[in-house]
């Protein structure tokens, strides 16, 4: 029996509702099988194509593994996820939606901080006077160690912060933020402001396909196809 | 009969920590058995959050964050703090075990996620320079016991990059920022660019009506009217820095703008002193000449210096062999003053083969109630083995 080629698309949720409807767009409408609660589905325009559907961070780290042959997913978590992400992937297209920016926010009342190098600043005195490190709520602690590094900031704890992190610095749990913002509102309701140098990435939906899968000349010409019709 | 090479590699490791842990009981040293689970606070909090990148940090089932330790410095002095927790006690311990460090590559024979380390620690030294001669001195019998030659020493000194960074004429905040910032060359660059930016084309990224309302010798009444900045601006308060705290965070950047620029030449200074590089004989020689160029007296660090060569020379070691280098000893963060490695030509690995240095805030830093001087070495016992392989079969081959 020939390799299947297994596409990883988002599990539920808006996610999963515009992944399908880009796939639709360009003729290769998704089918679950079951009923609507099923993980697995089908392309009845590409017959070979096995549709998995899984949480978005996991299509992430099946990707990596080569679990997946393709998927669709946030670049941020693909990001996160693999910090060798340009040469674990091939990003093929883009998909115009899910777009959102993770950023590194701050309370507003903070108005001596307006970028990155100001923050090791007042890192380095919040230690002396508080006896203790800056915390940062955030769910991309990879993002976020990498990004601080690039910009010499150094002093700093990582708090694993898993839902409502723009609450964190209010409710006293971390003195500032990496999340992911779309419109910066949910942001502002929290007394939050982005640092002007503090985007760390502009993420939306991508269609990857994993290097590490295993690909045979047969699977191949299936991505290839798949990646014709969205490069059309 | 066919030995198997791992079972002839643990043998030879086995043999080669024996040698060392022998030389460092005959020099006097109590050994100790730091535990390989710690708590991984004390090492967030102390070396920082780049570690956690390469540490295997867990939680157990109770909830405690934990790790395997990823050096045995702070074990040992977690076990300093135990024994004598008023920390007035002199003591010297050596040890003998695994760590652990995340490969983000991937684990490789060179670079394994699991090495051996032996080395030593010593707490509370009264002469400074001399313990610290000791210890090279030490270190070199020892790799030299287990049969390593070609062997090169390089130093550095933080305590001089402070006295001279402390003798320029410049507000005392930029001092603290200037030694932080040694720790990374491009920062201490942007750093001195920025400082010696004529003021009024400094970016503060705050609003200048605020900033020229702030008098930096009047601080109480410049928080007051920060606290009325953020009333009328309709800011809320949130976290746990203090509005004091932001205030008067603020008036230094307000004092900042005020005070002259640092002088060029100052930063200049700086620049030229951080690219020494030398015999370390040459160098008291070579900073004393930048020094009277810029009339700055270094006398009493460079006369440490100075004691600290003589020492080294009485306890045997080869300065005139030794590289000295100014910026030596970045990247290594809870160092504070003295740092040494020594590699060898018969490396093939890479890396050095023993590091270590003078960490007097450490102890402190792990919760000591005051500093405590500390200084130690660690020795990579798999590379150093390695190395000695390489040695012999070379020594073999002529």
């Amino acid at each position: 029996m020939a390799e299947k080629f297994v596409l990883g698309l988002p599990s539920k949720g808006r996610m999963m509702d515009l992944a399908s409807e880009a796939l639709r767009t360009v003729g290769l409408a998704v089918e679950k099988d079951g009923d609507e609660r099923g993980y697995t589905g089908t392309i009845p325009t590409l017959p070979e194509v096995e549709v998995a559907f899984v949480s978005a961070s996991e299509i992430a780290t099946q990707l990596r593994r080569g679990a997946l042959h393709m998927g669709i997913t946030g670049e941020d978590l693909l990001r996160e996820t693999m910090p060798d992400a340009d040469t674990k992937l091939d990003f093929i297209a883009k998909l115009g939606f899910g777009a959102a920016d993770v950023v590194v926010a701050i309370p507003e009342c903070w108005i001596d901080v307006t970028a990155m190098a100001d923050l090791e600043d007042v890192a380095e005195v919040f230690r002396k006077t508080h006896g203790r490190r800056m915390r940062v709520a955030t769910k991309y602690t990879g993002l976020t160690r990498r990004f601080f590094a690039e910009r010499g900031v150094t002093s700093y704890r990582i708090v694993e912060s898993l839902g409502a992190t723009e609450g964190a610095p209010a409710a006293g749990v971390a003195e500032l933020i990496i999340d992911i913002t779309s419109t910066g509102s949910t942001l502002r309701a929290n007394a939050l402001r982005i640092l002007k140098d503090g985007v760390i990435l502009r993420s939306e939906a991508n269609l990857v396909a994993a290097r590490d899968a295993k690909w045979t000349p047969a699977l191949n010409a299936i991505r290839n196809e798949i990646m014709d019709k969205f490069n059309a | 009969m066919v030995v198997d090479p791992t079972a002839e590699r643990f043998r030879d490791l086995e043999a080669q920590t024996a040698k060392i842990m022998e030389v460092f009981a005959r020099a006097g040293y109590e050994r100790i058995a730091p535990e390989i689970i710690q708590p991984a606070d004390v090492f967030l909090d102390v070396v920082g959050e780049a570690i956690r990148g390469r540490t295997y940090v867990f939680v157990d089932p109770d909830g405690a964050e934990l790790c395997l330790r990823p050096d045995l410095t702070v074990p040992a002095c977690r076990i300093y703090l135990e024994r004598h927790p008023s920390c007035d006690a002199r003591s010297r311990y050596y040890y003998s075990g695994s760590t652990f460090r995340f490969q983000p590559g991937g684990a490789t024979e060179e670079n394994p996620r699991e090495y051996r380390q032996a080395g030593i620690e010593f707490f509370g030294d009264g002469d400074e320079e001399r313990t610290e001669a000791e210890i090279v001195a030490l270190t070199q019998k020892v790799l030299k016991t287990v049969g390593l030659k070609n062997t090169q020493l390089y130093m550095g000194d933080l305590g001089l990059f402070r006295a001279l960074v402390n003798a320029i004429e410049m507000p005392e905040r930029w001092r603290e920022k200037l030694i932080h910032d040694f720790w990374r060359r491009d920062t201490l660059a942007q750093r001195l660019k920025q400082l010696t930016t004529p003021r009024e084309e400094l970016e503060t990224g705050v609003p200048d009506a605020l900033l020229n309302a702030l008098d930096p010798s009047r601080p109480v009444a410049a928080r007051e009217t920060v606290r009325e900045w953020l009333d009328e601006n309709k800011i809320t308060m949130i976290g746990a820095r203090t509005l004091d705290e932001i205030a008067d965070s603020l008036t230094d950047i307000a004092a900042d703008r005020q005070h002259g620029p640092l002088d060029q030449s100052g930063a200049d200074l700086i620049e030229a002193y951080v690219a020494v590089k030398a015999p370390p004989k040459a160098v008291g020689a070579r900073i004393s000449d930048l020094m009277s160029q810029h009339d700055i007296d270094l006398s009493v660090a460079l006369a440490r210096y100075q004691r600290r060569l003589d020492q080294l020379e009485d306890a045997g070691v080869d300065v005139g062999r030794a590289v000295f280098s100014a910026e030596f000893g970045r990247n290594l963060e809870y160092y504070s003053g003295f740092v040494f490695q020594i590699v060898t030509q018969d490396q093939q690995d890479g890396g050095y083969i023993a590091g270590g240095g003078r960490y007097d805030r450490l102890l402190e830093a792990v919760g000591a109630p005051h500093t405590v001087p500390g200084i130690g070495v660690a020795i990579h016992t798999d590379r150093l083995l390695n190395a000695v392989i390489a040695t012999r079969s070379r020594d073999d081959g002529n």
